[in-house]
């Protein structure tokens, strides 16, 4: 199969096709380039809106949020020839991770804010979305207090067309006490995610991560353990959960180790080129923690790194590693906290 | 005391809706009362062999006659029967609700509540069925008959009747297809293949028996090996393809078994894999898909089973850790076999190889042990053509491009060369390739950057550097705007007069750049930003070939004025021919450069024809 003979169509049909991930994604980038060197904007337009999700659900945020520019783009261009409700609901998935880059403004994200409002407003949607993507943000940007406000107006709106599901509205809450550092309140609300009454389709995924830490601080780690195998399995292999692996490598350091460091060489590879530098940041910060931790037992490591990493050599230094991995996050951490205008990052990594 | 004044209601079914929704939500088709009436017999005949011991032989009997609406089918089993209490008890199985609602089929798997179920299907092609039934336990014998309105009978029947069950069914309008001989013929044996009691189909004028006795090879796969013709037989009648070669498939705990036949030609990585499916013997599912790894896109099996749960359909299987493990074994069973193959038989192996790349090469990434095993025969794009990685991996170190795009940049300089690049730009390659000295330590391969090609250029002579200064200087003037450099080399082969490379980030901010010009106000800055820090590691290379005449002249100090012309047309067309997005400002050099040229041309003509006059 030569991609570069396909036609726009057999790389589209190969791309529905195919799981998601990386060989689906080269098929769509050369679907955009054939359709756009033919200069054809619906075909361009149709590969980008498979770009949009698969980036958005497979661990692509800055391709996902090139290709909706371009859509965004040609939807204003061009009235009426493209449906609304796919490509605003879409609006959402580049808000979610907007804020990993440091290198975009907090004007601009107010900006993206704005403009989405606007146009949820013109088709009639209300409000609430908008409030519930600055609770996120604010959470984001570490302003709590700021992200409770947006809460609270959000519970007391009714839902529309444009809310996320309930399992993934339960999951916000959820990521946002747990930032808070309410143990007993972040599980009380993930109760209905975890007893399987809101489910969805990275629901409990997401959410068993953030439950692990309060379990075990509240002395249920039986529970915790559990879930922990439960949540791995559901994440395993998606590079869009880097976060999330992340999380979970920060609660093995402190049950299981050795299982942490075979989560650690899982996932390595996928974080060095990773799109996020937010996520990468908690991959980073939780494998410096996790090196910290091996560093002081007795045992050798032997640590499989990817051929060329820059540790290739100190493989078996645990506490170089540990340093190597928090230098990585603390320097991201500093670039988020310079744009947010506090010092959030750096502190959470101090915390871990 | 109050609970005296309490009666119990139950909840009054209607039938008809209850077909209704089994025909209209829950069955893909009304034939699948067959294979309910086929299951139903088999659960009795398997429930009588339990109950007597020994000299018993099951079998089921089936006969139709009469035409039209006036045909009749029997199907007969010489089962356990069902005795009065019995009846009864399946009847309120039917009206008896369930916690999972349509799950209420899967979850009920007890004889009696199953055999009520089946015999509800009925009802999708006949109006009027009539049950006769002779308990081996004893009593009388009884006639059931019902309606889909939910009204039944039962009558005790006088005389002798032997041990089993007969189901009668009147045809109703609109099933008489249902009702036709050949069809019957042919999905019975669609469900009832592997059933390992004889089948046999009754009509006006013949006899025939519809399954084959069941083979040795479906109890114990691995002695499919020595029945091979018959094996290959067996998959053309039943899944109607020729194959010429097959895996037996099992499990470590036996309860699942199968023949994965190789396809004979090669599938698009998309295609549905429709393996076909058989519960204790009976036809399931023949598009499930998920019994199988997503690597194992080159086979279409057989499988049988009996310890999957299947839906509500019994059409397909539930997705729980059993069914995982049935794939993470079947997966195993294929994969160890293709190992044994490299070890016995290269040449089998190669044939599937040169069929099935793709699907070895899904495979092998996530699997190293297997890659080590079958990497030699993998086929790779290379710039000395298509060749194994046996052959390719004896020039180290091995050169590949982790993308399409690098790959193209740099394909018919390094060819020129005779550099061996490997294209990985295909689905999975790269990551082989960058696997490839974790299985054989003797390996090094490299990823190679499209600017790198450029080591193997010649540098040009330092007299030539004296002369050629001047007109270097200016070209990389000229496309400094564009973030990209000049440099002046000689390579082959010589009928290139440029090479364009650029940097991954280089082509990032391309994209950014283009996306950037056609967006939204409010995307656009946030996309500049973005692109602001690229900005600064991304770079291209237009290298001009001194080897090529006319580059030769163009960039002759006679021709300075010409030479940002030049420069950028070259620069464009680089650009069009590697499908990189073109931004406004180059779109315009183009059409500007075009017209400059025509222009030029024409002015040239003119001079030549004057000077004749």
């Amino acid at each position: 199969m030569n991609l570069t003979e396909m036609s726009f169509e057999d790389l589209m049909e190969e791309a529905y096709g195919m799981p998601g991930g990386k060989a689906k994604m080269e098929l769509l980038e050369q679907a955009v380039r054939v359709a756009d060197a033919a200069g054809d904007i619906d075909q361009g337009y149709e590969a980008r809106s498979e770009i949009v999700e698969l980036g958005s659900f497979h661990g692509y945020p800055m391709k996902t949020l090139v290709a909706f520019s371009w859509q965004l783009g040609q939807y204003d261009k061009n009235p009426g020839r493209f449906d609304d409700y796919s490509l605003l609901w879409s609006y959402k998935w580049v808000l979610d991770r907007i804020t990993a880059f440091a290198d975009i403004s907090r004007v601009q994200i107010e900006n993206l804010l704005e403009d989405m409002k606007a146009r949820y407003a013109a088709e009639g949607y209300s409000s609430r979305t908008y409030h519930y993507y600055r609770a996120h943000i604010f959470a984001e940007f570490g302003e709590l207090g700021a992200s409770q406000a947006e809460w609270d107006i959000v519970q007391s709106m009714e839902r529309d067309g444009m809310s996320d599901c309930m399992a993934c509205e339960q999951h916000h809450l959820v990521e946002f006490l747990a930032k808070r550092g309410d143990d007993e309140g972040t599980l009380r609300a993930a109760e209905p995610i975890l007893n399987g009454t809101m489910s969805c389709s990275e629901v409990p995924h997401v959410t068993i991560s953030k439950v692990l830490l309060p379990l075990l601080r509240l002395g249920r780690q039986k529970e915790a353990d559990k879930l922990q195998k439960k949540g791995y399995k559901l994440i395993k292999g998606n590079r869009d959960f880097l976060y999330h692996q992340g999380e979970h490598i920060g609660y093995l350091t402190l049950t299981d180790p050795v299982k942490a460091l075979e989560v650690f060489e899982e996932y390595i590879a996928s974080s060095l080129d990773h799109e996020n530098p937010a996520d990468q940041m908690i991959f980073n910060a939780y494998s410096a923690k996790l090196f910290r931790r091996l560093a002081e037992e007795s045992i050798r490591f032997q640590v499989k790194l990817p051929a060329g990493h820059p540790c290739e050599h100190q493989s078996e230094d645990v506490a170089s590693l540990a340093k190597h991995f928090q230098k990585l996050a603390l320097v991201t951490a500093e670039k988020l906290d310079k744009r947010n205008g506090n010092v959030y990052y750096t502190e959470l990594l101090k915390q871990l | 005391m109050e609970n005296q004044n309490r009666d119990t209601y139950r909840f009054q079914v209607n039938l008809s809706g209850m077909i209704n929704i089994l025909s209209n939500h829950l069955y893909s088709s009304p034939k699948v009362f067959l294979r309910e009436l086929l299951q139903n017999g088999i659960d009795a005949i398997t429930a009588r062999q339990a109950y007597s011991q020994g000299g018993y032989e099951g079998k089921i009997h089936v006969e139709v006659s009469g035409t039209s609406t006036g045909a009749t089918l029997l199907v007969e089993d010489n089962g356990i029967g069902l005795d009065e209490a019995e009846i009864h008890e399946f009847l309120a199985m039917i009206g008896q609700s369930s916690k999972r609602g349509e799950d209420f089929l899967s979850t009920n798997t007890s004889f009696i509540g199953r055999f009520g179920i089946g015999l509800l299907s009925c009802f999708m092609v006949s109006d009027d069925i009539v049950m006769v039934t002779q308990s081996a336990k004893g009593g009388p014998a009884l006639e059931w008959h019902g309606k889909p309105d939910g009204t039944y009978t039962i009558r005790k029947l006088d005389g002798e009747y032997a041990p089993g069950t007969k189901v009668y069914l009147r045809c109703k309008e609109g099933s008489e297809a249902y009702f036709e001989e050949n069809n019957l013929q042919e999905w019975l044996f669609y469900y009832g293949a592997l059933l390992p009691y004889p089948i046999q189909l009754v009509s006006d004028h013949t006899t025939r028996l519809i399954n084959p006795p069941s083979p040795p090879w479906v109890k114990d796969p691995q002695l499919a090996r020595k029945h091979q013709d018959e094996v290959l037989a067996f998959g053309k009648q039943v899944l109607g393809e020729t194959f010429r070669d097959f895996i037996p498939l099992h499990t470590s705990s036996g309860r699942t078994g199968g023949i994965a036949f190789i396809l004979p030609q090669a599938v698009n990585l998309s295609a549905k894999r429709n393996h076909r499916v058989y519960l204790k013997h009976m036809l399931v599912s023949e598009a499930a898909s998920n019994i199988l790894p997503d690597w194992a896109f080159f086979v279409k099996c057989l499988i049988w089973t009996d310890e999957l749960q299947p839906t509500a359909s019994r059409e397909h299987f539930y997705e729980n850790v059993q069914l995982e493990q049935v794939r993470e074994e079947l997966g195993n069973t294929l994969r160890q076999e293709l190992m044994r193959m490299a070890e016995y038989h290269p040449d089998r192996l190669q044939s599937i190889i040169s069929l099935h790349a793709l699907s070895m090469k899904a495979l092998a990434v996530e699997d190293l042990s297997f890659y080590s095993i079958i990497h030699e025969w993998l086929p790779f794009e290379s710039t000395y053509g298509r060749k194994l990685l046996g052959e390719l991996k004896q020039q180290p170190p091995l050169y590949f491009t982790a993308t399409l795009d690098e790959y193209r940049q740099i394909t018919h300089v390094a060819s020129a060369q005779s550099m061996l690049v490997v294209n990985g730009g295909y689905i999975y390659d790269a990551e082989l390739l960058a696997q490839l000295p974790l299985i054989d330590p003797d390996v090094q391969t490299e990823r190679l950057l499209p600017e790198e090609v450029s080591l193997s250029f010649t540098d040009i002579t330092p007299q030539e550097r004296l002369d050629y200064y001047e007109s270097v200087r200016l070209a990389d003037s000229v496309l400094q705007k564009f973030r990209c450099q000049v440099q002046l080399r000689r390579f082959k082969p010589e009928e290139i007069p440029v090479l364009y490379t650029l940097s991954e980030q280089s082509a990032q901010w391309r994209v950014l750049q283009a996306t950037k010009e056609v967006s939204t106000d409010v995307l656009s800055s946030v996309l500049g930003s973005l692109g602001a820090t690229l900005k600064d590691t991304a770079y291209a290379t237009l290298y001009f070939n001194l080897n090529n005449p006319v580059i030769e002249r163009a960039f002759h100090s006679a021709h300075l004025a010409m030479l940002p012309a030049i420069v950028e047309m070259l620069y464009c067309n680089a650009l069009l021919m590697g499908h990189y997005p073109m931004n406004r400002q180059e779109t315009a050099l183009l059409n500007q450069g075009i017209i400059q040229f025509i222009d030029w041309g024409i002015t040239a003509a003119g001079h030549a024809t004057g000077g004749e006059e």
